[in-house]
């Protein structure tokens, strides 16, 4: 048995029988624990990080001297595009989600995520996507129109190599990837935290890691759509992008910045998290308002939504727009000002250590604040304006994921090491990476400024030896290099620990939250009983005091753990050659999305009547599934929601006919809006015979709902046949290319419900589906009722409205 | 109603039937009013507000909200509501309905 001590705190960490997890290849391609998939995230991460590295020393040799030849101009715009790609999907986001993976269950006293097989499936989703981008550079044809891609420079007609395919492809599977992540951990964090472990108890990193997967979840679906109408524009010849049709190209910039800027917090905000951990550990003291700092974070998310545009103001919207989005920006600037104060405040009067993971936090507070404060800069239009597309902005953006996201994202490398790995980095080799990467950093970026304000231009592969630029391109590069050599400071950090670090201890900074209370590195249970919490920084007040709140009783039952699966990585097989053949031909996209469903259904079913997956009720009083459910719908909202919002802007904006009142048979969709609302009813129907546990009736109503959702379709098929034949197409006009893909992929949402709801009523059939799996039918139905409130809406805005 | 509360009821087969006639007659209504020449000055309000009141009879009594915690209402109309304002600000961007002039 592990060794606990009377409070249940692990001291030594023998696995306990039948949760022991062996170190071969095949369990950690089957792994579904969080803790080997957030070392497998970092690792994944890290070779991509060096990868994009690379590609910024190659870009900084060419920029080093004016008029250089090290790589041609077609190179060093497929090498701006890789890098800026590679750092923000393929690193950043999956370092953190590394942390996420690791610690947020240990720091809320809970022994996995809620749902570990989606756990991994988004890992080898994230690889695939990875790889798939990679592989556009094994095929000599990488993406170069930068990692904003912005619309018509995608276009078949201004790129017409594969390369912005292999973009698009990619990014769509990190994009799915990313939102099953965010949903797991909005559902791990709301409703598995350990008794007494209130909202306000919570470490200030797991709040951020909310923050951060709302943010995903709400703000991918944009530019999901976004890369959608892209696509079709590309393999189908629809219209999205196409001015020449009564297109709008602010769209695209649209979309993607929707999504382009809460994907900066997305960026930060974990390593703001992280500051909030180290600081107080560090300087022995509790983070300083930190209720404040929680609120400042929520704040930063909420208006993240609401600044997108600053990002256009050259794009020539308007005075009403720019004063309203240069407002909303400026908003933004308080909570995170807060933040850094208060950051400020937790050092200040404390007992300080001057560790390498405090190094990296307080360089996080300095750089941090020059990229805020040149981004408040950029939120007053007429400043923008001068700045934009300068290395003005190259500077600001660094400063703020280099200075803010890269700084933190060490500073939680060099403080939670010694937990993921049971040995310790070496602080003084640490402290040499930290000087020199604060030396290269400010080197590199901060000439920068002056590049830009005196007229350099971003994205240019080259200048002449007169502008002016010369000294600073090359400080920069040098700089650049200094940032290479700090990278390499902490490879061989980390492989000396690895080989033969000193040995650390389950508390080795005598730290404040949960993690620390459980060996270095935690069983593979994670505590042996659900730790006690006793108020903020509840592990401290345990050892310190004061202590708040009973502590929990021990669980008498041992730890369940769920057995590994290779259905994720399977998943994640069939998407990837699905994706594959995208590229290639058709056949290999029918092939992936085969072998994909079936992997569906066989994840699925792998614990349909598994005991231990029954109940999985959680603090909230709410079905883990159930809530994840209705995390997804509400992303849901926004992929609609755009899908929408784009059709009704291009209303009336087609330069050929036919118009839509031309073309709609309403008496025949209002059969079929009819025939939908009727499913529904019959939907409740079926889940209040699951309840009941009236099987006869559960056949008949799952079968019905599922018919009537058949007959859907057959209207959706009669109806897209029947414009096919009077000439209304995709490609026909705007009009056409909206219509035909709002209503489409509603379609294919009832498609899905369809399949789910037969695979119910299969498992009825078989007398496998009894009152304890009511909950199973309850999450079909809230998808099926929200496709029908999606229709609901498309038939008043798309049909009815003249 | 407290949320313990809310989560321990569940409507009846009969709520069900009723809530579908209503959505039935409402749909009616709504296909017949684009017919009605003299409600045309009012036809977009009139039928944004009976879409709005179906949605919002299948998201409260098919999709349960009504009787469960705060939690899903939260989980889902707060996206709703951001979804919509977004929705509404990326069409006005666009020009498709200017709220306030270039």
């Amino acid at each position: 048995m592990t060794s606990a001590d009377a409070s249940g705190r692990v001291l030594h960490a023998p696995p306990l029988a039948g949760v022991e997890t062996p170190a071969t290849v095949s369990s950690w391609l089957t792994t579904v624990d969080h803790k080997r998939i957030g070392i497998l995230y970092g690792a994944t991460g890290f070779a991509f990080f060096l990868l994009g590295g690379l590609e910024a020393l190659l870009i900084r040799l060419q920029l080093a001297v004016p008029n250089n030849t090290v790589v041609s101009a077609h190179v060093y715009n497929a090498l701006f595009t890789m890098h800026g790609t590679t750092m923000i999907f393929l690193a950043i986001m999956p370092f953190n989600a590394a942390l996420f993976n690791y610690m947020v269950p240990l720091l809320i006293g809970a022994r996995d995520v809620a749902f570990p097989r989606l756990n991994a499936l988004s890992y080898w989703l994230f690889l695939a996507g990875g790889l798939l981008l990679n592989a556009s550079l094994l095929a000599g044809t990488p993406p170069d129109v930068g990692w904003f891609g912005y619309a018509n420079l995608t276009s078949k007609h201004y790129t017409p190599g594969p390369g912005v395919d292999f973009w698009i492809v990619s990014l769509q599977i990190l994009g799915v990837s990313s939102v099953i992540a965010a949903i797991n951990f909005i559902v791990t964090i709301l409703n598995m935290r350990a008794p007494g472990m209130t909202m306000m108890r919570m470490p200030v990193f797991v709040w951020m890691t909310l923050v951060v997967q709302f943010l995903i979840a709400l703000a991918f679906p944009p530019i999901t759509v976004g890369l959608i109408f892209l696509m079709f524009d590309r393999f189908f010849g629809t219209h999205f992008y196409d001015v020449a049709a009564g297109a709008d190209l602010h769209l695209w910039q649209h979309l993607f910045w929707i999504f382009g800027h809460p994907e900066v917090y997305i960026l930060i905000l974990p390593a703001f998290g992280i500051v909030s951990e180290v600081l107080p550990t560090f300087a022995r003291k509790p983070l300083f308002g930190a209720p404040v700092v929680i609120y400042s974070g929520v704040l930063i998310g909420f208006f993240g939504f609401s600044v997108w545009s600053h990002h256009m103001f050259a794009a020539g919207m308007g005075p009403v727009a720019d004063s309203a989005f240069s407002i909303a920006t400026m908003l933004i600037a308080i909570p995170t000002g807060v933040k850094i104060f208060n950051w400020l405040a937790t050092l200040w009067g404390g007992t300080i250590r001057t560790t390498t993971a405090l190094h990296f936090a307080v360089g996080l507070v300095g750089l941090f604040t020059i990229g805020g404060l040149s981004g408040i800069m950029h939120a007053s239009p007429p400043v923008d304006l001068q700045q934009t597309d300068s290395y003005f902005v190259v500077a600001h953006l660094h400063y703020v994921l280099i200075g803010g996201s890269l700084f933190g994202l060490f500073a939680g490398a060099y403080y939670w090491w010694p937990k993921m790995t049971g040995r310790l980095l070496g602080e003084w080799l640490g402290r040499i990476q930290f000087w020199v990467m604060f030396a290269g950093f400010n080197l590199a970026f901060f000439p920068q400024h002056y590049l830009g304000a005196i007229g350099m231009p971003r994205r240019v592969y080259t200048y002449p030896g007169d502008a002016g630029w010369t000294a600073g391109n090359f400080a920069s590069t040098v700089g650049a290099f200094g940032i290479g050599v700090s990278v390499l400071l902490f490879i061989v950090n980390a492989w000396r620990s690895l080989r033969r670090g000193a040995s650390a201890p389950a508390d080795p900074w005598d730290g404040r939250t949960l993690e620390w209370r459980t060996s270095s590195p935690p069983p593979a249970h994670d505590f042996d009983t659900i730790p006690p919490v006793y108020g903020r920084d509840s592990f401290w007040r345990e050892k310190y005091g004061p202590r708040r709140g009973a502590p929990a009783a021990a669980s008498p039952a041992p730890p369940h753990l769920p057995a590994s699966s290779h259905w994720p990585i399977m998943i994640a097989h069939g998407m990837g050659i699905a994706a594959v053949g995208a590229l290639t031909h058709v056949s290999i996209v029918v092939i992936g999305a085969l072998w994909t469903i079936w992997g569906i259904f066989r994840l699925a079913l792998e614990h349909h009547r598994t005991h231990a997956h029954a109940d999985q009720t959680g603090v909230l009083g709410l079905d883990h599934r159930k809530m994840a459910m209705w995390v997804f719908l509400g992303s849901e909202c926004f992929f609609f929601g755009t899908l929408v919002a784009t059709y009704l802007a291009y209303k009336g904006r087609s330069v050929v006919g036919p118009a839509p009142h031309e073309i709609f048979n309403i008496p025949v969709t209002s059969l079929s809006t009819f025939d939908l609302l009727m499913s529904s009813l019959l939907m409740v129907l079926a889940l209040a015979a699951v309840q009941r546990g009236d099987r006869r009736q559960a056949l008949l109503w799952l079968f019905g709902t599922a018919f009537f959702g058949l007959i859907f379709l057959g209207f959706q098929a009669y109806e897209f046949t029947d414009f096919v034949h009077k000439g209304f197409t995709l490609q026909r006009n705007l009009f056409g290319s909206t219509f035909f893909v709002l209503t489409g992929l509603h379609g294919t949402h009832v498609a899905i419900g369809v399949l789910w709801l037969l695979a119910l009523w299969v498992l009825a059939l078989r007398g496998r589906l009894g009152v304890a799996d009511a909950v199973k039918v309850e999450i079909a139905g809230l998808y099926w009722h929200f496709v029908d409130v999606v229709w609901i809406a498309i038939f008043t805005l798309v049909y009815l409205i003249p | 109603m407290k949320d313990e509360q809310r989560g321990s009821e569940h409507p009846t087969v009969g709520t069900y039937v009723k809530v579908a006639l209503v959505l039935t007659m409402v749909t009616a209504l709504e296909v017949g009013v684009i017919y009605v020449r003299r409600l045309a000055p009012i036809v977009v309000p009139l039928l944004l507000a009976m879409s709005a009141a179906k949605f919002a009879l299948v998201a409260l009594f098919f999709m349960h909200l009504r009787y469960e915690s705060r939690v899903p209402t939260v989980l889902f109309v707060g996206p709703l509501i951001l979804a919509s304002g977004i929705a509404v600000a990326l069409m006005t961007l666009t020009g498709a309905f200017l709220v306030f002039g270039r």
